[in-house]
């Protein structure tokens, strides 16, 4: 995951560091006339100034083009239009009009903002584990997500990551609508010796995520894991049916899912989700397929929701906890 | 977002519109908010700058055709360009054949392998379907399921391992059988074992088509999956899945591009007859965004609510004579036909420009025309044929050009109103979306 915007984004930190530097030869601002009657040691202090310590600024020409390679780029690896837009603005704000001292390295500036506009955009880091640890039991997370995302396979891989970290957990069969839904996640726990409440395709999802709960409080169960049926977020009555689940559920945690290899809409239904019936944390699917790695960076811009896993595969063992300053080293390069 | 992006559009056409000669300036605004359109829409963003490219090129070194004005001399490239980019309509016929179902997980392949053996169903063939799709869990009985309601046979079995054995029986099984698709597990480019079986299935089935299912959602990886699956087994189709939701279904349109081949179907819901043959111009339209549709569906509400005029049952296609009578009776309310289409951005160019031409005399003319209409004919105006026409223009007192004139224009309005269409929900999620931004 992120191989192809990496490898992009550091050419592009390369560029902008040579139109910058370009720059400094240009406009740098002539010595100032030292000034008769000041004591030797402010002329040492002056000169310093000018060889080590003056300072530059950058104007919005300079790094025009480079901000047009790096929007090309972030286009390119799925980056929705606006958050694109977004990135873009941040970094012009950040480097037009900036004072750069000429003591410090062009890729160190570029490179801050760089990754400046990346952190912001990614958010904080989020630690399923330690929330668990420090929650009343038990603790409720509820799935949610469009068509085919991968939310079923994914709850299966959280529920075994939480019981190899030693909690105990318990599965709920909400997707009573598509075919096979419930025999899918019924296999998936089968196989993993972890309980799934199910009741008859078709029937009240609430009702068997209310069971779920109850089941988890009488058996002093940790995390409850509710599954839900896709569903579109320009559909209505679904979404009410969702927000309905919710209200009698009370997640603790509202998981939405997406995938790893969705372009734009990936920030129209991420706002809807949050908008109609909230999220809590997200969980990007199906990275395995995409070393591109934008959708993570548009979700996150959008609803400013932590990222808490990646799914990398169809095996159980596929998930990996998401941690942000991790990804922008891989991105940027390690800070220093 | 989208609604400032097809305004954007819309104000970029304008300043065509007033321009004599094509202006380099225009030309260039023109095309940098088609970029922005189509980037939203997940158009390759190699394709994107190619298309631009071309249509800057054609726009600004040819010569307009006689008779044509700047602004139908630029739109009509761009347009032309737009359906390049879409391909050839995929083939698809009744004859005798095996499809070979291939995608990425999740994609909707089994839900559209349910759809597929509906539709050939309805077309009077007998169907089969195989499901090879030995890995995820309740495969099998999601697709039992799907063709249990259609009484459309399923050959498979969840016990065994080997879906290559699976097709091989299947294959012998449905040998009498007109219609035989094969669903199979999702896989990816990167999956070399997965890329090795489907290849190897394709040997044993030999399928006529090899179609492809994209998410309508799929980004700028559609591309690479499309391009690896073309080697393996030669797309020959490509389907788009849940064109239901908001996305525009533009990576589809890197898998054309990949495959040379050309999009069959398009899946615009969960259930069994959510399914449609391709059309390009209102996939055009929905790439490019609905454009005003707010201004429009506000003036022509705020106009013709005394009217009882149905806007909703207008852009689902049943816009009747009667509703044209009535649109003409408000178009004062409404301010100059042309000016509301043309808040269409480019809806407004599969319209010949004398359809605007509606002036006073001759809305005047359709009205006594309509008048001698029975309300049959109001209602459902393709009953009316040669003998109504001439019965019709009798009544009237007008020529029977005058009739199919009419006709003609109604045609072009609906088609129009169509086009603003794009799929069932659109109207739903233009109001709230617009109710949103306010
Ligand atoms: N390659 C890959 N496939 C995945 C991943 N997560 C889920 N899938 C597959 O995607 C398909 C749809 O997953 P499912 O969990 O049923 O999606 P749901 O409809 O959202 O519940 C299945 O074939 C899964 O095996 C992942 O991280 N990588
Ligand atoms: N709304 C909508 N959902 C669809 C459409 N096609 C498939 N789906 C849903 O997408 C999910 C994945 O579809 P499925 O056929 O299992 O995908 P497969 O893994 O490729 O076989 C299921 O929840 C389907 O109901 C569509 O056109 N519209
Ligand atoms: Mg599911
Ligand atoms: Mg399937």
């Amino acid at each position: 995951m992120f191989e192809g915007l990496k490898s992009k984004l550091q050419n592009i930190q390369k560029t902008f560091g040579r139109s910058i530097e370009a720059a400094a030869v240009v406009e740098a601002p002539a010595a100032p006339a030292p000034i008769p009657g000041k004591k030797p040691d402010t002329f040492v202090s002056r000169v310093k100034n000018l060889v080590i310590e003056r300072e530059l600024i950058v104007s919005e020409k300079d790094i025009n083009e480079p901000l047009a390679e790096l929007e090309m780029a972030l286009l390119e690896n799925d980056v929705a239009l606006d958050v694109s837009d977004a990135i873009i603005g941040y970094m012009k704000e950040n480097l037009v009009g900036s004072h750069r001292k000429i003591g410090t390295s062009v890729d160190t500036v570029v490179a801050g903002a760089l990754r400046g506009a990346l952190l912001q955009v990614l958010g904080e880091g989020f630690d399923p584990l330690a929330y668990v640890r420090a929650h009343e039991r038990p603790v409720k997370i509820l799935i949610t997500g469009v068509n085919g995302t991968g939310k079923t396979t994914s709850i299966v891989k959280m529920a075994h990551y939480f019981k190899i970290n030693g909690f105990s957990v318990v599965l709920g069969a909400g997707d009573t609508f598509r075919a096979g839904a419930i025999e899918q996640i019924a296999e998936h726990a089968r196989r993993l010796g972890i309980k799934v409440i199910q009741h008859q395709e078709g029937s009240d999802p609430a009702a068997v995520i209310y069971d779920t709960v109850e089941y988890a409080k009488a058996h002093n169960i940790d995390v409850v894991l509710a599954d839900t049926a896709g569903r579109f977020h320009n559909r209505k009555n679904l979404m009410s049916q969702l927000d309905k689940i919710r209200r009698v559920m009370k997640p603790d945690l509202v998981v939405y899912v997406d995938e790893a290899v969705a372009g734009n809409d990936a920030v129209v239904r991420a706002k809807d989700f949050n908008d109609l019936v909230g999220t809590d944390a997200v969980m990007l699917t199906k990275a395995d397929m995409d070393p591109r790695g934008g959708a993570a960076i548009s979700i996150a811009h959008t609803i400013g929701k932590p990222i808490l896993f990646l799914g990398t595969g169809q095996g159980y063992d596929d998930i990996v906890p998401f941690r942000p300053e991790t990804i922008v080293d891989e991105l940027v390069g390690v800070e220093g | 977002m989208l609604d400032s992006l097809s305004s954007s559009l819309k104000d970029a056409l304008k300043k065509i519109a007033g321009k004599t000669v094509v202006d380099r300036a225009a030309v260039e605004e023109l095309v940098r908010s088609l970029q922005r359109a189509l980037l939203q829409a997940d158009v390759n963003v190699r394709l994107v700058m190619h298309l631009s490219q071309s249509i800057k090129k054609r726009a600004l070194e040819e010569e307009p055709p006689k008779g044509m004005n700047v602004r139908e001399h630029v739109l009509r490239i761009v347009y032309q360009e737009l359906v390049g980019l879409m391909g050839n309509a995929g083939k698809t016929d009744l004859s005798r054949q095996t499809i070979l179902m291939a995608g990425l997980q999740g994609s909707g392949k089994t839900t559209t392998t349910a759809k597929l053996a509906r539709y050939f169903q309805r077309k009077g063939l007998k169907v089969g379907v195989i499901c090879a799709d030995t890995f995820r869990p309740g495969a099998y009985r999601q697709l039992a399921t799907l063709c249990a309601k259609i009484n459309v046979p399923i050959f498979g079995d969840p016990a065994e391992k080997d879906a290559l054995l699976i097709v091989r029986d299947g294959i012998k099984r449905f040998a009498e059988t007109e219609i035989v698709i094969i669903d199979t597990q999702g896989r990816h480019a990167l999956e070399d074992e997965l890329i090795k079986e489907i290849v190897d299935i394709n040997e044993i089935a030999a399928p006529d088509h090899r179609w492809l299912v994209i998410d309508a959602a799929l980004g700028q990886q559609a591309a690479e999956q499309a391009r690896r699956f073309n080697e393996a087994i030669g797309i020959d189709g490509v389907l788009i899945t849940k064109m239901d939701g908001t996305a525009k279904g533009g990576g589809a349109l890197s898998a054309v591009s990949e495959t040379k081949s050309g999009i069959v179907f398009i899946g615009d819901g969960e259930t069994i007859d959510d399914l449609e043959r391709f059309d390009p111009d209102s996939f055009i339209s929905r790439l490019l965004g609905m454009g005003d549709l707010k201004a429009l569906t506000e003036r022509a509400e705020e106009a013709m609510a005394d009217e009882e005029m149905d806007v909703n049952a207008m852009m689902r296609g049943k816009f009747t004579l009667r509703d044209m009578y009535r649109q003409l009776e408000a178009v004062n309310k409404m301010g100059p036909l042309k000016q509301v289409m043309s808040m269409l951005p480019l809806g407004g160019m599969q319209i010949p420009e004398d359809a605007y031409d509606v002036t006073s005399t001759k809305m005047d003319r359709y009205k006594v025309i309509m008048n001698s209409m029975t309300s049959a004919e109001l209602d459902d105006p393709q009953i009316i044929s040669g003998s109504r026409v001439h019965r019709i223009s009798r009544g009237a007192g007008a020529s029977p050009e005058d009739v199919r004139e009419l006709l003609k224009y109604h045609r072009v309005m609906q088609r129009a109103l169509k086009g603003m269409r794009g799929s069932k929900f659109s109207m739903q999620r233009m109001m709230k979306r617009f109710g949103k931004s306010q």
